[in-house]
């Protein structure tokens, strides 16, 4: 104990002991409610494999992993373009860019229940905003939530507004340490603006670029509340994401150990694209 | 000029959703649902807010959010200024190892883990309890890489000239560190209070009884009854991001580069 103190290790145990019990342990214990069928009410039963077995031939869980992918990959390309794109034109330290940038990282502390909540509002058929201005300009409402075509777009359209704020403060710290020299080297011999971009600037963020990438996967990956609130899933299964289908299976349904099994097959697929992205970001970041 | 134009349009769209929230707020019911919808109200009026008052126990969530809020901030400065002396100025073997297990937990969040989370929480007794909301996520990791961040940069030579005096390991701790944390202890402060403010799935989970609803848990449940009191539930959205904006607005500096490698300066 005297040595524990003397190497400052005792300073680490309050926060490991609650980093054990909640993040550490709940992975283990998924492992182990996987193998068995509870409802809450009656004793655990032992089932081996049944669950994953069942986990194969659910239809939705796949779907559910899909919508997951589909809305990641419709997600981060907005995000990106549209905060690289913010990054470059406030990246100043004028009094312009500093009021602005507010504007647009503001929706990132916005609790995700409000934000869905709002965008709920402003697509809603008969009583939004974008539908009033439409009919207004002679077009038919559009059904923005109740369309299953849409409704995902929908739900992509608030994450994008909640993280791209993030994102540019990102963008905009990595181009704030861009050499200066670099851009004035450039302009004497003659580079016009594009090649500027293109050949000096964007290669010089590939580390912001690929920290954006990163993260934006696992924010969207994760995603649960906006959809929660904004569409519950609908209409029918086609914006259900994986932790709601697996929140439905525990909390609605009370299949503990099935959607222990679910969160199993998750957290793996989790894994996966983290270790993946972060595979990407050593070897990028080793070049430079 | 182009550059301008692009950001202010921009920033327009990105702020309707807001506006539309809060004029909506301020229509009479009568206006919210007439169709079609008008995009400046009428009348202004202040039932949504009144109804809630009357209607709703907003003064019980509030009080329930602010005391999740506060509390899980002082848990979370204290762990965040252990930890990350710990692993800032530790000489234990296994730090690194320790670190990167921590980094797990970036990813490895309560969306994911809710099934177990639900039971371990359970199994502790926590259920319908607003402690529940409060222990599973006092610990961060984004905290505590900050403050690992942060005292790196304290010169070691302070501790070592403190030892030699014949300081202990917890009077340097609360002579030295702390002291020289005050910056970081209000940014941790400030980020802690808000990720509460708007936690969701640990309250969505965890309480059932409407007197223990936080305001985002009471917000969302608005909304989960059949026919929607559109009116309440924007006032309710109003209030629910008004704190939010408070804080942003005066801590926008610390926001924009707090956690930012760097941001911080003791």
């Amino acid at each position: 104990m005297r040595k524990w103190v003397r190497n400052r290790f005792v300073f680490s145990i309050p926060s490991l002991i609650l980093f054990l019990l909640f993040t550490f342990v709940p992975v283990v214990i998924t492992i182990y409610f996987s193998f068995y069928s509870w409802d809450l009410l009656h004793p655990m039963k032992f089932i081996g494999f049944k669950n994953f077995k069942d986990l194969l031939s659910d239809n939705w869980f796949w779907n559910s992993i899909f919508v997951s992918f589909k809305y990641t990959f419709l997600s981060v390309p907005l995000i990106f373009i549209l905060s690289l794109i913010l990054g470059i034109f406030l990246q100043e330290e004028d009094r312009f860019s500093k009021t602005f940038r507010a504007f647009f990282y503001w929706p990132y502390m916005v609790p995700l229940v409000a934000a869905g909540t709002m965008w709920k509002w402003l697509l809603s058929t008969d009583t939004g905003m974008i539908n009033a201005i439409l009919s207004k300009l002679g077009f038919s409402n559009i059904s923005w939530l109740e369309n299953p075509h849409l409704a995902l777009l929908s739900t992509v359209l608030v994450q994008v507004w909640v993280l791209t704020g993030f994102m540019m403060m990102l963008f905009i710290t990595g181009l704030q340490n861009i050499p200066q020299e670099l851009h004035e080297a450039a302009i004497v011999d003659g580079a016009n603006k594009f090649q500027l971009f293109w050949k000096i600037t964007f290669p010089l963020l590939k580390n912001t670029s690929v920290l954006v990438i990163i993260l934006s996967i696992a924010y969207c990956f994760r995603n649960f509340t906006i959809v929660y609130i904004l569409t519950t899933g609908g209409p029918g299964y086609a914006t259900t994401v994986t932790p709601l289908y697996i929140y439905q299976q525990a909390f609605s349904s009370y299949r503990i150990g099935y959607a222990s099994a679910m969160s199993l097959v998750f957290l793996i697929i989790i894994f996966f694209v983290s270790f993946f992205a972060f595979r990407v970001q050593e070897k990028e970041s080793g070049e430079i | 000029m182009t550059r301008k134009i692009v950001v202010i349009i921009l920033a327009i769209i990105f702020m309707i959703p807001v506006y539309w929230t809060v004029i909506s707020s301020f229509k009479t019911l009568g206006e919210i649902y007439q169709y079609p919808p008008t995009i400046f109200p009428k009348h202004f009026s202040l039932e949504g807010y009144n109804s809630i008052f009357k209607n709703m126990d907003f003064i019980r969530y509030l009080g329930n959010t602010l005391f999740v809020a506060i509390v899980s901030t002082i848990f979370t400065v204290f762990l965040c200024l252990t930890v990350g002396y710990s692993l800032a100025k530790g000489t234990f073997r296994g730090k690194n190892f320790l670190s990167s297990l921590i980094m797990i937990t970036l990813f490895i969040t309560a969306e994911i883990t809710m099934v177990p989370l639900f039971i371990i929480i359970r199994k502790l007794g926590l259920m319908n309890s607003l402690w529940g909301l409060i222990i599973p996520a006092v610990f961060t990791p984004t905290g505590t890489f900050t403050a690992v961040q942060y005292m790196k940069d304290i010169p070691d030579e302070l501790l070592e000239s403190a030892k030699i005096d014949g300081a202990t390991e917890i009077q340097i701790f609360n002579r030295i560190i702390v002291p020289l944390s005050k910056p970081l202890i209000a940014a941790l402060s400030i980020f802690s209070f808000t990720w509460r403010w708007n936690d969701f799935i640990l309250p969505l989970i965890v309480i059932n009884e409407s007197k223990l609803y936080t305001i985002q848990l009471a917000l969302s449940s608005l909304q989960g009854q059949y026919g929607v009191a559109w009116n309440e539930v924007l006032a309710l959205t109003v209030l629910s991001i008004v704190p939010t904006l408070i804080i942003f607005l005066l801590f926008q500096n610390l926001f924009m580069k707090g956690l930012m490698a760097g941001g911080l300066k003791y």
